[in-house]
């Protein structure tokens, strides 16, 4: 496997994003927006006095963190990978001397030096007029690093075997939307895992959406205890070993299945 | 009654294209249901938590959430395709193809504004009268005539606001075809999906008297609560007779501008 092509391709793609960075600024302005919007509600919400032990200004904490690591999550390469192969784009990649993987990594990284570019100096301001309460520790600093990077790959891989189902389906995206629904309802985008009720919690302890967007923030936070992160940990590293399993599994298929036609 | 005429034929045109596409009309379906499954899950756990936010209960924000999905299918019938073809992505304006539609001997816009129909938005037209019909009933007892009156009244205010506000934005392409600025207009729309007294007092502001999102679906809720003073409702008419006149005015500014794009 030839790295050094990947490397090549990864920063070119995050040059050339940069130049284009007003687009991309503005798909960032658009995520953080549904996140304000519970943010303000559950802060009005909880204006006279702490729901579940979360105060107005936890709150507002925990959502701007969730702003910036649901960004750092949020693989937005799964929804050009179909494009790609139902346009035959992905020919082209395929003739190249390095894995196609590369292609999805190089936006991705791209993706998010520029949407940090835009959403941590809105989230910083953001922070002083809304005046947020952090509990960080470097204990949780430390346990939020495998939280986060575990966040990611589930969410990218999950979200990448879906998209390659495009190599039979013509509307595999409706599942990275349906992917997107559970995200806001388990993941810790409508309401904090604390304050959703006792079936939903089931729910999200369960399934792989809350491990691709808020559990991260919850370890940050300090909302969980040892035992709770641990458990959380494990249950994330082992959905993670799934997607990346079943996205080798599609691929190989995938691939003997594909055939492009015209030039 | 010639518009009359165009308008039936944009829409039959439009039609015969997307019908052409069968799946997609179960694929929109499914977007439509998750669409309102998300919307009344969101408003079952927030008031799982709280019984009433500033004022507001379940019931009321269920007639509040119908009314934004009501402004949400009208915009994706016709008023977003129709003003997404000119100013949004690759739109003619940006492309230069606004030429021919220029040289149409019909008012500009009138063509610009109902030119383009999605006819699958007429299930979350349904949807949206559904789901506001029950937020009636379960309000029921309180409703009078006056009420009924002003609802129907606020209602075609917020979706002239809209209206305005979505060609105000379009017009801004007039001046820098490269910015998406419909984007930014469809992103704040989202705040309206909960009442502008939820939000901080500065957000507040901005929403009810600068980008009037707020005002769109807050005060048709009110009049159905009975909340709402007969002073708020005069100011909300002559503000959005005022909008309307003030995007007309922008958009035929704007236009002066058109100098066509040639490579």
């Amino acid at each position: 496997m030839n790295h050094r092509g990947g490397w090549a391709l990864i920063q070119n793609t995050w040059q050339s994003w940069i130049q284009h960075r007003g687009f991309f600024f503005l798909l960032a302005f658009g995520w953080m927006l549904p996140l304000l919007v519970y943010l303000f509600i559950w802060s009005a919400a909880a204006s006279d006095g702490a729901i579940a032990g979360l105060t107005q200004e936890s709150l507002a904490g925990y959502y701007l963190i969730l702003i910036l690591t649901n960004q750092l999550t949020y693989a937005t390469t799964n929804w050009t990978v179909g494009d790609n192969i139902r346009y035959g784009q992905i020919s082209r990649w395929l003739l190249q001397p390095m894995s196609p993987i590369y292609h999805a990594l190089s936006q991705e990284i791209a993706g998010k030096v520029v949407f940090m570019l835009f959403s941590v100096p809105i989230t910083a301001l953001l922070a002083l007029i809304i005046r947020p309460q952090f509990n960080l520790s470097w204990g949780q600093a430390l346990q939020f690093l495998p939280a986060i990077v575990l966040a990611w790959g589930l969410r990218f891989f999950w979200g990448y075997w879906l998209a390659l189902l495009a190599f039979w389906v013509t509307r595999a995206d409706s599942l990275l939307a349906l992917q997107d629904s559970l995200i806001f309802l388990l993941g810790g985008h409508l309401a904090p895992f604390a304050l959703l009720p006792p079936g939903m919690q089931t729910l999200a302890r369960l399934l792989p959406f809350r491990y691709m967007s808020a559990f991260p923030v919850e370890v940050l936070t300090g909302q969980l205890g040892v035992q709770e992160t641990l458990t959380g940990l494990a249950i994330q590293l082992g959905w993670t070993v799934l997607a990346i399993v079943l996205y080798r599994w599609v691929w190989t298929r995938g691939i003997r299945h594909y055939e492009a036609v015209g030039g | 009654m010639r518009y009359l005429k165009l308008i039936g034929a944009f829409f039959k045109i439009s039609s015969q294209a997307e019908l052409a596409y069968r799946v997609n009309f179960f694929i929109r379906l499914l977007h439509s249901g998750l669409n309102l499954l998300t919307g009344v899950l969101s408003l079952v756990v927030i008031f799982n938590q709280v019984e009433v936010i500033k004022g507001w209960d379940m019931p009321a924000a269920l007639a509040l959430l119908g009314v934004y999905l009501l402004l949400g299918a009208l915009r994706g019938l016709f008023i977003g395709p129709s003003l997404e073809s000119v100013a949004g992505m690759d739109g003619e304006i940006w492309t230069g193809t606004y030429d021919f539609t220029l040289l149409r001997p019909v008012d500009q816009q009138f063509l610009i504004s109902v030119r383009h129909w999605r006819i699958f938005a007429l299930v979350d037209l349904a949807m949206a009268l559904g789901l506001l019909i029950y937020a009636l009933v379960t309000l029921g007892t309180q409703l009078t005539i006056g009420m009924l009156l002003s609802f129907t009244l606020t209602l075609l205010a917020g979706v002239i606001l809209l209206y305005a506000a979505l060609l105000a934005f379009s017009a801004l392409v007039f001046w820098n075809p490269s910015f998406l600025f419909t984007w930014v207009i469809n992103d704040l729309f989202q705040l309206a999906r909960y009442p502008v007294g939820l939000y901080p007092g500065w957000l507040r502001l901005v929403l009810t008297w600068v980008i009037p999102v707020g005002l769109m679906t807050t005060i048709p809720a009110q009049a159905l609560v009975g909340t709402l003073s007969p002073l708020m409702l005069l100011l909300t008419l002559a503000f959005t007779l005022a909008a309307f006149l003030g995007a007309t005015w922008l958009f035929r500014q704007g236009l002066k501008r058109y100098t066509s794009a040639s490579s």
